[in-house]
């Protein structure tokens, strides 16, 4: 049999099919809710971050700085470890939720960079024209400083979810059953000699989610530019 | 309208405005005038506190926009009980004054009651700054139309989330403006496809349309190319005839000639000549007006 049949006969076969769509379905469940937790995350700790010095303010700034200083100082796969047998060291706690949070954890700390340095390259003028209009610090951020943070972010955020998407893949290193994962199950099967074959299926199904997610991107970009047009 | 009392601001040690006092009369058009980093726009600025004073009170049509400042606030003084032991054994009040300052007695013995009658002056006398914000239109040297937002979303934003007007209202309004200075044709278009001079038009009647009593602008015209100086000056020039409160910074000595009330002579921090135009332009009195003058034509 030469590669490519090989490739094929493994796409015909039910059960490495079952195998491979059990891993894909892992993965992208991982992957979008660690994406919605670091958004949501990254987001709030850039607004803590760049909020106005006052006294309720100290302590959540000084939280948020932490966490960024830590999560961006120590390796993904330690965090995961300590995720797993530590803090959601719980019977029964599902898995799945665990990588989640380790991987929402971690993004959250990226994103709140990358959003504090998208809105801070808001042209300051732009805050002043609104507030001195008499519009409160909040709507001036949603109206007016925000969108256009988010325009000037989205590029670093794209960066910052395919990172994210391809870094799930050290989740078999706590035991549990992605993509990657599948690869390996397969490989180490008695049909199928070579690691090659499913590998490299594997890598086609990374392939194609971060270029469906560069394509969302870019459609995202383009929408936004609708105001700058020169 | 407004009135500047002993207004101090610093940038860590340098001392931009140096006890600077003066007062805007209703209708007036002030004009002022002075050298690069004289504090010009740092006044106009702390005016609506995008810069928050250092010390000094700013008061606007007979409210307080800065935190009252006990040791200088005559009223909370003469209120105290140690200004009253003090005037009662018939020294002079100014002496009594000066002395409660040196010794900080207001603070050192008349802690809670001090705190209610500075609460209770501030409940009396203090505007919400967002609110006066609302009632002091600025236009700045560099434009600032929101980049994100239509022309119209522009004009109507402020009215609109501020709930002064419904929607229909502020767009009306914002078309009316539009029609004056003779841009109706850009209601939809964005800031960035805009010139210089009708962005900064834009900028006057974004402000013109949240209604204002003041309007304040710090250069205007100063990041314009020369053609449209002129369609810049000529809107604030029928601004100021419909009798606006106006308090312009700016360079262009012909307006402050034409339209000036008053003008105003900056120089490190200080107001350090005021008049005329006819005052300053022809019979400047002190030397640093007359050189400023000699650069400028
Ligand atoms: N945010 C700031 N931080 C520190 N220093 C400042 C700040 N803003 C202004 N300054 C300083 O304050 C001084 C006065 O500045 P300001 O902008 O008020 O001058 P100006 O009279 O408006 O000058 P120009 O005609 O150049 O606009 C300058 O020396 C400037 O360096
Ligand atoms: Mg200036």
């Amino acid at each position: 049999m030469d590669f490519f049949e090989k490739i094929a006969s493994l796409f015909t076969n039910e059960k490495y099919m079952q195998i491979i769509w059990k891993g894909f379905t892992t993965t992208i469940y991982i992957s979008l809710g660690a994406m919605v937790l670091g958004l949501v995350l990254g987001t709030l700790v850039a607004l803590v971050g760049l909020s106005k010095k006052s006294k309720i303010m100290v302590i959540p700034k000084a939280i948020c700085k932490v966490y960024v200083t830590v999560i961006r100082g120590t390796p993904m796969a330690l965090q995961l470890f300590i995720m797993a047998y530590v803090v959601f060291a719980i019977r029964n706690f599902p898995q799945i939720l665990t990588a989640i949070i380790a991987f929402g954890v971690n993004s959250g700390a990226y994103v709140s960079e990358n959003i504090r340095a998208g809105i801070l390259s808001v042209d300051i003028g732009q805050t002043e024209a609104g507030r001195a209009l008499g519009l409160s610090n909040a709507t001036t951020m949603l109206h007016i400083v925000i969108p256009q943070a988010i325009k000037n972010v989205i590029p670093a955020i794209g960066n910052e979810l395919i990172a994210l998407i391809k870094e799930t893949s050290i989740v078999s290193m706590i035991g549990m059953f992605d993509l990657t994962n599948a690869a390996k199950i397969i490989g180490s099967g008695q049909n199928m000699a070579s690691y090659l074959i499913p590998m490299t299926v594997v890598a086609l199904f990374y392939l194609a989610i971060v270029y469906l997610l560069t394509l969302v991107i870019k459609i995202i970009e383009k929408r936004l530019r609708a105001s700058d047009k020169r | 309208m407004i009135n500047v009392k002993n207004l101090y601001k610093d940038f860590g040690k340098c001392r931009v405005i140096d006890a600077l006092s003066c007062d805007i009369k209703d209708n007036e058009c002030v004009v002022v005038i002075g050298p690069s980093g004289s504090g010009k726009s740092t006044f106009l600025r702390c005016l609506n506190s995008l810069e928050e004073p250092t010390y000094g009170e700013i008061w606007f049509d007979g409210k307080m926009l800065t935190p009252p400042d006990p040791y200088l606030h005559p009223d909370i003084i003469k209120a105290s009980n140690t200004y009253k032991k003090l005037t009662s054994g018939n020294t002079d009040s100014e002496d009594a004054v000066a002395k409660i300052k040196k010794e900080d007695l207001l603070k050192r013995h008349e802690g809670r009651e001090y705190a209610s009658l500075l609460k209770k002056f501030d409940a009396e006398n203090h505007l919400d700054i967002n609110i006066a914000r609302q009632r002091m239109g600025m236009v700045f040297q560099h434009f600032n139309l929101f980049n994100n937002l239509t022309v119209m979303d522009n004009l109507t934003l402020a009215p609109v989330k501020l709930k002064l007007k419904t929607k229909e209202q502020a767009e009306s309004k914002a078309m009316e403006l539009l029609e004056r200075i003779g841009l109706p044709e850009k209601k939809d278009e964005y800031p960035s496809k805009l010139s210089g001079g009708q962005k900064q038009r834009i900028a006057i009647i974004r402000a013109l349309c949240m209604e204002p009593e003041v309007m304040l602008f710090d250069e205007p015209t100063s990041a314009l190319d020369p053609e449209m100086v002129g369609e810049v000056l000529d809107v604030m020039k029928s601004l100021a005839k419909t009798g606006m409160t106006m308090i312009c910074v700016t360079h262009e000595m012909g307006f402050a000639r034409e339209v000036a009330d008053r003008v105003l002579f900056m120089d490190s921090g200080k107001i350090l000549e005021e008049g005329t135009p006819e005052e300053i332009f022809q019979n400047p009195k002190s030397e640093r007006l007359k050189s400023f003058l000699a650069k400028v034509f």
